[in-house]
């Protein structure tokens, strides 16, 4: 079973109702929601598009207490192979989860049956408390794997080709997902002509066009340049903060790291992790965390280090890098301080996350 | 029904974004009727005067190639007679842009996010494709009559001419086409690749049908052989000699050759003493109302397993 924070109330009868097994709980706690707002103008035509032509009626109240995505032991198999095998999770209304996992972990299946692409073989995912596929897809928006379109049109029309086959999104909606992710200048050129981001930016304004309830993307940051990822983030954050519920895919930890605040972990198609980011990082035995450190004086900051038995390495005139294990880790700059070290600056690098994920999916480090 | 009409919408959008679509109606709407009217205006040019004109042979043949009636008669007539029929490139071209497409673009989980329905999906384009040869249809007998007037400031021609007949074929040749476009659709669907799913479309019919005359020529359906014997035995032996007039493209034509019985039965009589099957050969002895009930057969074959495979497909 994945490792989940404590039980909330609700969720065994719902699991109940569902005819399965329990697993535990989580707590609804979008991460999103101190960051920036939306659109205010985009939010507001897709509220339109929304309740003239998204198909299912409007939530009901019971409806909103519901989670928004709910896996119930998914399991996918092709001939003999398990591509995921008893997948469960919840997610709540507004979260933005991380799905973390190794290349063939599992990840993309999952989504795919989420979105309704592929059947599970056994067990059911609900999203919107409506069971998938179905009509509840069409308040979903998705991006599985590189996006894809219609080379031979212009962005724009890829994206009108998509807003009438979804039915109801007025043409302004087009205008402002494309100024949204800032394609409005190259929406006219035919998408063959796009880079790699370009390409990445419109799948991820097409998948915002119906202003969806939840969002399912899969690695939307893949081949990205940093201002590239920098830019689909602060997207995906503008996204949760309007109370979307986001489940993003990534290898790239440092990624998940600085977006998201629950992570799911899978490997070999079973989910291995289900909790905080934080604990994931934190609670790792015998983990080593990796630190930049910067001080008045650089030389006496690297030589406390060493005496201290670590290994560390210059980082300009008056930095340090250096890895400390995890146990030791919250205490670094202390004794630091307590051996004359001024210290001004320290910071856990985004390489804590890999090593805690690396050291779980190993299965000798997973969090107690 | 809103999925249904959503779906048919976008297709047609993208059809029209697609160049492909104008590339075909201009071989149907312009290159035919080019090539009559050059036609008509070389047999003037070369025999009008001369003694073959004698007995007004050569008026009578431009009437009938280069007239409004006689470009509109070949616009639907003519593409039944190529090889491979001009209406299987159309249909196969347009299972290409909406089938075949989605997979090699990997735009499937685009759509069906979009649009869940998959019933919706595929009966919208189907219906696309449907409407789109009806424009196409509709824009060759609209060319043919614009080319023939055309063609009547500098040709012996008039408008005469056996209109709503003609009218008729084409809206039958129109409904008949729904047999090819279900299975374009199949076959590009299960071939899971464009390029061999149109092999697919245009040559497996006529190799099932060639194989097939091929065994009958070469080993008959004579009690020489165990396999035959069993046949006569399930009393199918008479059923596998009718087999032709149930071949696919002998049916799904049927309107568009029917035109040329008449010309066919002027010289079936003398043909069959010769004993060539005229009739036969230009696949225009079926009548239309049993070649209807076995084109419908084929479509709503082609429709059901084409409905199922694409129902339960997962999307990779």
């Amino acid at each position: 079973m994945p490792e989940t924070p404590p039980s909330a109330p609700g969720r065994q009868e719902r699991l109940a109702a569902l005819g399965g097994g329990v697993s535990r709980a989580r707590a609804a706690a979008p991460a999103g929601a101190s960051m920036a707002t939306g659109p205010p103008a985009a939010r507001a035509a897709g509220t339109d598009a929304r309740a003239s032509e998204r198909g299912p009626a409007p939530l009901g109240a019971a409806e909103a207490r519901m989670p928004a995505i709910i896996a119930h032991e998914l399991t996918k198999r092709y001939g003999r192979a398990l591509a995921v095998d008893r997948a469960s999770f919840e997610i709540e209304r507004g979260e933005l989860v991380g799905f973390l996992g190794p290349n063939g972990a599992g990840k993309t299946t999952t989504l795919r049956m989420l979105a309704g692409l592929i059947r599970p073989t056994s067990g059911e995912g609900r999203v919107l408390d409506r069971r998938v596929p179905g009509p509840a897809l069409r308040r979903v928006g998705t991006m599985i794997e590189e996006p894809s379109f219609y080379p031979y049109m212009t962005g724009r029309d890829n994206l009108r080709y998509a807003a009438r086959l979804h039915g109801g999104v007025p043409e302004r909606r087009i205008d402002e997902v494309l100024d949204f992710v800032k394609l409005d200048r190259a929406s006219s050129k035919r998408v063959k002509a796009y880079s790699q981001g370009m390409r990445q930016r419109l799948g991820l304004a097409r998948s915002l066009l119906w202003s969806p309830d939840v969002l399912l993307l899969d690695e939307p940051t893949n081949g990205l340049d940093p201002a590239g990822i920098a830019e689909i983030r602060e997207n995906l954050r503008e996204v949760a903060a309007e109370g979307v519920t986001v489940l993003v895919s990534s290898h790239i930890l440092a990624e998940i790291e600085k977006l998201v605040g629950r992570i799911l972990a899978i490997d070999h198609g079973k989910i291995v992790y289900d909790g905080p980011l934080d604990a994931l990082v934190q609670r790792i035995d015998a983990g080593a965390v990796s630190f930049r450190l910067r001080a008045t004086d650089g030389a006496a900051l690297l030589a406390a280090l060493r005496d201290f038995g670590l290994e560390p390495e210059p980082d300009g005139e008056r930095g340090a890098r250096v890895s400390a294990p995890a146990a030791d880790a919250d205490a670094l700059v202390a004794r630091l301080v307590r051996a004359g070290v001024d210290v001004t600056e320290a910071d856990r690098t985004g390489e804590d996350l890999e090593g805690a994920y690396l050291r779980l999916i190993r299965g000798d480090g997973r969090p107690s | 029904m809103s999925a249904f009409w959503n779906v048919v919408a976008a297709e047609t959008f993208k059809l029209v974004r697609k160049r492909r679509t104008y590339v075909l109606a201009g071989l149907w709407w312009l290159l035919l009727p080019s090539l009559a009217l050059i036609l008509g205006r070389v047999l003037v040019s070369n025999f009008a005067a001369s003694f073959a004109n004698e007995a007004g042979g050569v008026d009578l043949a431009v009437q009938t190639i280069a007239s409004p009636y006689g470009i509109a008669l070949i616009g639907v007539v003519g593409p039944a007679y190529v090889s491979p029929p001009f209406y299987v490139i159309v249909v196969a071209a347009l299972a290409a842009v909406l089938i075949g497409e989605e997979r090699s673009h990997g735009m499937w989980k685009t759509i069906l996010v979009a649009q869940p329905s998959r019933l919706a999906v595929l009966a919208g384009k189907l219906v696309t494709a449907m409407l789109v040869v009806g424009v196409l249809l509709g824009g060759t007998l609209l060319s043919g009559v614009a080319f023939g007037a055309a063609g009547t400031l500098f040709l012996p021609t008039t408008f005469a001419g056996d209109w709503g007949g003609l009218l008729r074929t084409y809206l039958l040749q129109w409904a008949f086409t729904g047999a090819i476009v279900a299975f374009a659709f199949l076959m590009v669907h299960l071939a899971r690749n464009v390029a061999v799913g149109l092999i697919l479309v245009f040559f497996l019919p006529g190799l099932l049908e060639t194989l097939y005359t091929v065994y009958a020529t070469t080993v008959g359906f004579q009690p020489i052989n165990r396999f035959n014997v069993f046949l006569q035995g399930i009393r199918l032996r008479q059923v596998l000699e009718d087999l032709p007039t149930y071949f696919f493209t002998a049916n799904v034509y049927a309107p568009a050759r029917a035109p040329v019985r008449e010309v066919a039965a002027a010289f079936t009589a003398e043909a069959a003493t010769e004993g060539l099957d005229l009739a036969g050969l230009l696949g225009s002895n079926i009548t239309l109302e049993r070649a209807a009930i076995v084109a419908g057969a084929y479509a709503l074959l082609f429709l059901a397993l084409l409905t199922w495979r694409f129902l339960r497909a997962d999307i990779d």
